[in-house]
Order: structure tokens, then sequence, then C-alpha cells
């Protein structure tokens, strides 16, 4: 089997001799790419096989462009999948709707003529409606294969279970027997704070689809990373050497039972960026010293047993001339900022949840000028010019509050894909 | 791999030295040792009667002449044991996690479950779920009064004020949720409309 290759990364390549210091290390974590020639991959048994659940929201709020768009979706669903796949639909509004049971995908006509006669009525029993999903899902497990429901919702759970707290815990019960779940917020009216964790407890990914165009850009994502899923039930430790603390891991990741780092799956090819802060105490010039043991535990995508990939970081230290004369890292110094500015999105959403949108907005503003200030010999890099553009339109559409649901919802979802280190 | 330790389900190991042979076998093969640190990487003999003092082993109550014997849950308990210090957690954490725990749940700490008891997992899991849930009762959920009805009501209303400028308006025919569960779901509905409003 081929493992992922995990690197280490240090603003400088070697630490400074003679002092105390904080050190940012950045860990990436880099799947192997699926190869375009299947065949001469040596174990490919072909794509795994998928078992979906689509659980799709009719109540009234859908009504119109956005029930249109989620139809659309969901037949470019069906379009997409094979005859070996799996998929059955479940619609909900206050009543509950087993519209076509977990099917292979053969006749895509007939699901599609029956995914076009839902509209959009009713309130939301968006827990039962997962439920019951999740139960074609589970009807039909697949041993190798990917079982995931995908829930579809603009609006709040208003009928039956509607603690997040209750919802998240049994999506990750459900994780834990082998079904995950996504989910997808469409619009303003949603609750981040239940999809969010629904889908990171639950092993799967949140969407957030701003306009209802975006949706089948969504699925296509979702439906490929379900493709190219490498392996689940990720976790991490780091062990510090004798002497190395670990001030903190920016990602802010959960813990597992065992006191691991909850990693969130690994899409083949596409690496994950973890950075972790260490305290170092003083050390001679020309010591080498392993910094830091990492340990990952994955269960590969074709696989029942979990693997272990484990790997050292070592560094050297210098004198103080040598290291400044070093050339400096930028992927570190980017990787520690946008981590800091996801921190800075959760804050300023808990700002906003008191009320206090001013300092919501300055939180995002001190968070956009130091990233100006850190990513300055690098500011023409795409992904710099990017993050800095979001954080000043979220910060902007802070001033109108009638868009401060989305700007809520946006804050949300741009810390969420950077927490979980992924990147393109 | 996962296999050769199921395999071993049911079996009987008589004696200490016996026990560790077979242990110390599946060890190497599940790759448990650790890498650094100064704790015995295949469990000797000696270790496992620490582990049964510090309780991380249930003492066997089975014997056979002066031998003890030990059990497949006795073996789990071991490999878990083994597994937990390769992550390097402190011996009390670790008690705590392999502690009361039963074959299967050490399976599947282990990561060796079969997936054969997992296949139907879900589904009792979901349908526990349903079962425990406070679901609309199909009748009411079919017949959801048309809104234009709700305009022509001849019903008379009450009002309760909750504070200045926040009255409650309560039709006579309204029967309040049954449930905590349903008075949480009007709870949140309501938090909602006045959030909006503040907004």
């Amino acid at each position: 089997m081929e493992y992922p290759k995990v690197e280490f990364f240090t603003t400088r390549a070697k630490l400074e001799a003679g002092r105390e210091q904080t050190v940012d290390v950045l860990i990436r974590i880099t799947p192997p790419a699926l190869s375009p020639d299947p065949s001469t991959r040596p174990n490919w048994k072909g794509r795994p096989d998928l078992n979906l659940s689509l659980v799709l929201d009719r109540s009234g709020s859908m009504e119109g462009e956005k029930m249109v768009r989620a139809r659309e979706a969901a037949m470019f669903c069906v379009d997409q999948m094979l005859p070996s796949d799996r998929l059955s639909v479940v619609t909900f509004d206050d009543r509950i709707e087993v519209l076509f049971p977990s099917e292979p995908v053969t006749n895509k006509q007939a699901m599609k003529d029956l995914i076009a006669r839902v509209t959009a009525r009713g309130s939301t029993a968006l827990h039962e409606a997962w439920v019951r999903g999740g139960l074609t899902v589970s009807e039909r497990l697949l041993d190798q294969g990917i079982n995931r429901v995908v829930l579809i919702t603009d609006g709040l759970a208003n009928v039956g279970i509607t603690s997040t707290d209750e919802i998240v815990t049994q999506a990750m019960g459900l994780f834990q027997r082998g079904v995950s779940t996504s989910t997808i917020g469409i619009g303003a009216d949603f609750n981040e704070d239940l999809l969010m964790p629904m889908a990171q407890s639950g092993g799967g990914n949140a969407w957030h689809v701003v306009e209802p165009d975006d949706m089948q850009h969504i699925f296509q994502t979702e439906l490929e990373g379900l493709i190219a899923q490498y392996a689940h039930t990720v976790s991490l430790s780091l062990i510090p050497a004798d002497g190395v603390r670990i001030i903190d891991v920016l990602n802010d990741f959960d813990l597992t039972e065992t006191g691991r780092y909850r990693l969130p799956n690994l899409q083949a090819g596409s690496s994950l960026e973890i950075v972790a802060q260490l305290k170092v105490g003083a050390e001679e010039i020309g010591t080498q010293m392993r910094l830091l043991d990492l340990r990952l535990g994955f269960t590969p995508q074709d696989a029942k047993q979990a693997e272990v990939l484990k790997q050292a970081h070592t560094v050297e230290f210098a004198s103080g001339t040598v290291v400044d004369n070093s050339p400096v890292n930028d992927e570190v110094i980017k990787a520690v900022q946008f981590l800091m500015n996801a921190r800075a999105r959760n804050e300023a959403m808990k700002r906003m949840d008191a009320g206090d949108y001013a300092g919501a907005e300055a939180v995002l503003g001190t968070a956009l000028s130091s990233t100006r200030e850190a990513c300055a010999s690098f500011a023409a890099m795409p992904a710099v010019m990017e993050e800095c553009a979001s954080l000043q339109d979220t910060a902007s559409s802070l001033k109108d509050r009638l868009k401060d649901k989305m700007s809520r919802k946006k804050l949300a979802y741009a810390a969420y894909t950077r927490q979980t280190g992924k990147t393109d | 791999m996962a296999m050769s330790v199921l395999k071993e389900k049911g079996r009987k190991y008589v004696g200490l030295p016996e026990f560790a042979r077979v242990s110390g076998q599946l060890v190497a093969e599940l790759q448990l040792e650790q890498q650094r640190g100064t704790v015995t990487s295949v469990p000797d003999e000696r270790t496992i009667r620490y582990y049964l003092a510090e309780g991380l082993i249930q003492t066997p109550e089975e014997r056979q002449g002066t031998a003890s014997v030990f059990s497949y849950l006795n073996l789990l308990q071991l490999l878990t044991v083994k597994k937990l210090q390769a992550e390097h957690l402190p011996i009390r954490k670790i008690r705590e996690l392999v502690a009361g725990k039963s074959e299967q749940e050490l399976e599947t700490l282990l990561g060796v479950r079969g997936p054969s008891g997992k296949k139907t997992e879900a589904k009792r899991y979901l349908e526990s779920l349903l079962a425990s849930a406070p679901s609309a009762p199909p009748e009411l959920a079919a017949a959801p009064p048309p809104p234009q009805h709700l305009d022509a009501s001849p019903a008379s209303w009450q009002r309760v004020e909750i504070e200045p400028g926040l009255e409650l308006h309560i039709r006579s025919d309204y029967s309040p949720p049954a449930t905590t569960g349903k008075t949480r779901s009007l709870l949140e509905r309501a938090i909602h409309r006045l959030r909006r409003l503040r907004d």
C-alpha cells in the first residue's frame, strides 16, 4: 500500500542556538494521488462503490429557485452514479417520505422522474429525515465502499428532535457504525451550528451553498471527494522530545477518546496542513535534535484495519547569523496566518452572536491587516489575495445588518475549511 | 493481521509462559511495539505480572493445578494495553479505557473487529434512534391546517404579557406541547423569531 507523504517545515530550516524559542512547525500530509490511468495502480479495484442517501428538504422555505436547483442537483447526482452504486432519496418537511429506497442506479430516468415531482411544502423534520436516510443506507451497508447520507436543507430543525448536541452525537454514533453524513446548507436561514458539527462528527463534509447555482458544483465536489477518499477515521498524535513542549495546535482539532487529534478524512492527492507551535529550549550550535514524533492513524478506504504511520522531525541548531541569512519559508508563514484568521473568524462570530457587530468587524480588520503584514513579501500569491478579499468582504457585509446571517455562515465555513487543513 | 487475533477467540492459555508466548507473537504481528521510551516492547512474564498487579489485565479466576488459565479477554486486554502504550498514553488513562470493557469493545479499540457484526450495527442504531425520538403522529402531520383557515378562525384569543412590548396570543383551542422535546422545539422557534427582531 502506498502511504501518505508527511513533510515538516519550519519558518527557517535551522533553529537559532543559545536561546529558548517558539517554533512554528508546518506539517503537511499528502495522500498519494489517484493515478489518471487506473491500470497502473497495483491494487486498483475501480473506484469505491457508493451507497448514498440524499435527504432533501422540501419545507415551505425551499419554494421557488432553491427547490428547482435542489432537484436539478439531485438529478445531476443520479447522472454521475454508476450501476454498481446504490442511491435512495428521502424528502422531508413535517412529513418524511422515502421517495425511493436504496436501489442500484440502473434506471436513471425513473429515479429522475420521481425527483422531478418533489415540490416545497410544510415545516422541517430534519432529524427524523436524516435517520430515515441513514436507514436506507444501512439496510444495504457496503463493507468496502462508501456509505453516506447527504442532507440538503435550507431551514432549522423544528419538528421532532431539534437539540444540536443530540443530533451531532447521533451523527458521530452513526459514523462509528460505518455510515457517514455530509450536510449542504442552502441560503441564509439554516443552522450552521448544527450542520457543520453534524458533518464533522459524522465523518463527512459540510458545504454552504450561497447561490442556488452553486448546488451542482458542490454536488460534483462531494461526489469527486467520495470517489477520491483515501482514508477515514484519521487521528494524529504529536509527541514532543524531552525539553520540547507543544504550546498550541492552531487547527483547533477535536480530540478522540484516547486524546489524539481527530483529523478529517484524507482525500487522494489533496494535502492537509497542520501547524503546531512548540517551545524549544536553548541548544548549542551544531546540535541535531529530534523535535517531534508524529503518529498518524488512519483506515484506508479499501481496508478494514487501521494503519499507522510514524515519522519524526529532526532539526539542526545554528548561529543567529546563519539562521538570519537563510531563506524564509513562505508556506509556513501563510499556513500560520491563515489558521490565525480562522480563529479570528470564529471570534468574530462569537461577537456577532453577542450583538457586538463593531467588535466583530474590528477582529476581522485586525486579521486583515496582520495578514497583509505577514504575507507582504508574497502578497501576489493567489491564495493570499483570496484570503484578504474574503476577510474584507465579510467585514464590509457586517455593516449591512440585513446580510449578517449570511456573513456568519461565510465566517463559519471559511474557518471550518481552514481548520480542517484542506488546501487546494 | 486482524484475523490472527480473532482466531484466538475462545482459546485458553494455561500458565503464564504460554500466555506470554502467544501474546508476544501477536504484539509483534500487530506491530504494537514501541519505538522509544523505557517500556519493554514484547510482553515478557514479568511485564504481565506487573499488568496484573496494576489491574490492567483482569486476574484469571480459573486455575489448573498451580497455573492460572488466561482467557481471550485477557489476551485482548494485554494487546489493548500494548497498543495504547505505543500511543504514549499514561497508565492511568489506559486503565480507564480497558477496565470493564467487553471482548467486543476491546476488539473495536484494537481495530480488529470483523465486519460481520458491524453490518447490522448501523441499522440497529438508527432504529433505536427512531424508537426514542418524539416523532410527530402521522395523522397530525398528514393534515396541516391550510394557512387560509388560520385567518378565518372564529376561536377566541387570550393575551399574556411576557414583558412590556411582548405578548403571547393563545387561541382557545390551542393545546400546549405534550413532551419536553416539543416544548424545546417551540422555544427554539421563539428564540429564532426574537433574534430576527433584534437584528
